[in-house]
């Protein structure tokens, strides 16, 4: 009840001398404000490109393994994203054929295996041309991708076994090709002097290659792009996240029966998540960092505007001294203005910044999250005493006779 | 209740050094109504600090109950102020983001220990024994002075001190306002034995009480 009564009488005293002077109390609040709006801020962006890129990596599909020639993804490819393919690779490289799809399917873990052929080359439809990717794949492709149709179907097991002529499109390749993207389907494509009908067209991924890529059966390139019925790498899906490290063990240990350990290499989604996150985490402490030293300076201001008040009110001082307040209740009173002015700040950038971050949210995922919160009040929280220490301190300190003399 | 064993107070500036206080030895008993007058500049406030524990001397002993101050921590002087002293000043010194309630009710704010009275309830019974109860919730700036010192003696003597200390409670005041203030200190005096030191320069004022300490050069020079 006594400590009730005296925090109350404080805050309530504290709002009696922010009232009479709104406009300063305004000012050195804002101070904080745009030093906690910037924090949050920035920590939010750097949290919706994480976000963003996540998004990217789970529409291949959380749990896939790539198996591929040469050092994997150190060693060449675009830096685009996950699902790059080999064709910027150099050097010596072995190539994978149905052998090796074959043994690694004997693997129980594993539920989809998907040789792949990549190929970035001119792609004709009617009147039109474009530069596009061939990825000679099998039927399981689509499941491992979770693929979605925008028009038509995707190919079967027995268009593999027919070797048929068909493709299904990435979106932007047949908007490109055709208008429409949804026009596609139906229509006809020529690749490497082969006549192609399109039975599909898929959704927009996001992803460049995927949205630029014809996909037909792999068998398909058998015929003349890929006499030697080779493949730059292949895809393997499994059901459970909990399986993915054995199935990559069992992958590493089957291919190792047939080539040398610095041959190939595998490579898992989560890994490239974590590395991802690992980034993302430095980013954001460099983030924070940038943004704390406004949050410096707005505590620079409160501890100014702390000084002048004490200043000002030597009398209050003075005559609180003769009424029975301790050193301490003049201490704890100056320092719990500069705490409630310095939260009052914080409060304020926070609801800010969830509006401003709500408001871009719609094109951006952006977010708030726990050490955003953190950081508005406990930050500001503790800016109040910092900052507000020194200045409390000194009225604290001043001569009751002094004080209570003062005109 | 109130001794003060050789007390100065000198202070020093630059080469100069001035005596504001020059070695005055003094006791007030309990129940006393004295006041201290003598002409400006001659060390009333002076001396009435040093009694009230706002100042310490620069020499000589303050003894409040028998206990010698300048053995208690700031803390516990603070604590002494609270519970057994009350002022009344010259120019009020209300606090002004406060109403005249809030004013007096201050004090008891401080108080560490348990209140062993309704702080609200003895606020009103004062405000309301001083003709003020209807300008309770007014900030000290929109009532009159007499009405102010009135506040002032309210909040004086809201903790239940056994001492007021008065500084010239009349000097802003016209006569009117200022004897209804007087008439209540006596009042006090006689009602509720409370010890009272008036400060006036005013010999008609100093008429009025009991017992007069007449200053002069920071000196006592009668008692
Ligand atoms: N802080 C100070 N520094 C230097 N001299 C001071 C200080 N305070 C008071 N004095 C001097 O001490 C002397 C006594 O001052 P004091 O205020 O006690 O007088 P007073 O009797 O209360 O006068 P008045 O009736 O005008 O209020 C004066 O000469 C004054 O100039
Ligand atoms: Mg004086």
């Amino acid at each position: 009840m006594k400590l009730r009564n005296g925090t109350y009488h404080l805050i309530k005293s504290a709002i009696a001398d922010f009232k009479r002077n709104k406009i300063r109390t305004f000012l050195t609040s804002l101070g904080i404000t745009i030093g906690v709006m910037s924090v949050v801020m920035l920590i939010a962006l750097g949290l919706g490109l994480k976000n963003y890129i996540s998004e990217q990596f789970e529409g291949l599909g959380a749990n896939l393994i790539m198996v591929m020639g040469g050092s994997g993804l150190g060693g060449g490819g675009d830096e685009g994203g996950g699902f790059s393919g080999p064709a910027g690779m150099f050097g010596s490289v072995i190539e994978f054929d149905e052998r090796d799809v074959s043994s690694l399917r004997r693997i129980q873990e594993i539920e989809y295996v998907v040789p792949t052929y990549f190929k970035s080359l001119s792609i004709e439809a009617e009147d039109n041309e474009e530069t596009g990717y061939v990825m000679g794949v099998n039927e399981e492709f689509f499941g491992l991708m979770n693929s979605e149709m925008l028009e038509g179907n995707v190919f079967d097991k027995s268009d593999l076994q027919g070797r048929t002529k068909v493709a299904v499109l990435g979106h932007n390749l047949s908007e490109n090709l055709f208008g429409e993207a949804g026009d596609g389907a139906g229509r006809t494509i020529r690749v490497d002097n082969m006549r192609l009908k399109v039975i599909g067209v898929l959704e927009k991924t996001g992803d460049r290659e995927m949205d630029k890529a014809a996909v037909i059966p792999y068998t398909t390139t058998f015929a003349s792009l890929n006499p030697d019925k080779t493949f730059w790498s292949i895809y393997l899906g499994v059901t459970s996240e909990d399986d993915v490290e054995t199935a990559s063990e069992k992958a590493e240990e089957t291919l190792l029966k047939r080539y040398k350990e610095d041959e190939f290499s595998i490579t898992e989604q989560s890994e490239i998540l974590s590395t991802v996150n690992q980034i993302f985490a430095v980013l954001n402490a460099i983030l924070v960092a940038i943004g704390s030293i406004s949050l410096l300076v707005g505590g620079i201001g409160i501890m100014n505007i702390m000084y002048a008040t004490v200043t000002e009110r030597t009398k209050e001082i003075g005559i609180r001294r003769a009424i029975g307040a301790t050193k301490k209740d003049i201490l704890v009173q100056f320092l719990a203005e500069s705490v409630v002015l310095s939260t009052l700040g914080g409060l304020v950038g926070l609801l800010l910044s969830v509006l401003i971050v709500m408001a871009i949210r719609i094109f951006f995922p952006a977010a708030i999250n726990t050490l955003a919160v953190v950081i508005a009040f406990g930050v500001s929280g503790f800016i109040g005493v910092f900052f507000g220490v020194f200045p409390a301190k000194r009225a604290a300190d001043l001569p009751p006779i002094v004080a209570i003399k003062y005109e | 209740m109130i001794k003060l064993k050789n007390v100065s107070k000198t202070y020093f500036l630059g080469e100069e050094k001035v005596k504001a206080v020059d070695n005055v030895s003094l006791e007030i008993k309990k129940g006393e109504y004295v006041s201290i007058v003598g002409p400006s500049g001659c060390g009333k406030s002076t001396l009435m600090y040093t009694i009230g524990l706002l100042d310490t001397p620069t020499s000589g002993s303050v003894y409040i109950d028998g206990q010698d101050v300048s053995k208690l921590t700031d803390e516990e002087l603070s604590h002494l102020r609270n519970q057994k002293i009350g002022f009344v000043f010259q120019s009020f010194n209300l606090i002004n983001k406060f109403t005249a309630l809030e004013n007096v009710l201050l004090p008891t704010k401080y108080l560490k220990d348990k209140l062993d009275f309704d702080p609200q309830e003895r606020a009103e019974e004062l405000l309301k024994q001083f003709g003020i109860w209807d300008r309770k919730d007014f900030f000290p700036n929109k009532i009159s002075g007499g009405q102010q010192q009135r506040v002032a003696v309210a909040r004086a003597l809201i903790m239940k001190p056994s001492i007021i200390l008065a500084d010239e409670p009349t000097g802003n005041l016209d006569t009117k306002a200022g004897h209804e203030i007087l008439d209540l200190l006596s009042d006090l005096n006689k009602k509720l034995n409370v010890t009272i030191v008036l400060i006036t320069h005013e010999m008609d004022i100093a008429k009025r009480t009991k017992r007069k300490i007449v200053m002069k050069d920071g000196q006592v020079i009668s008692k």
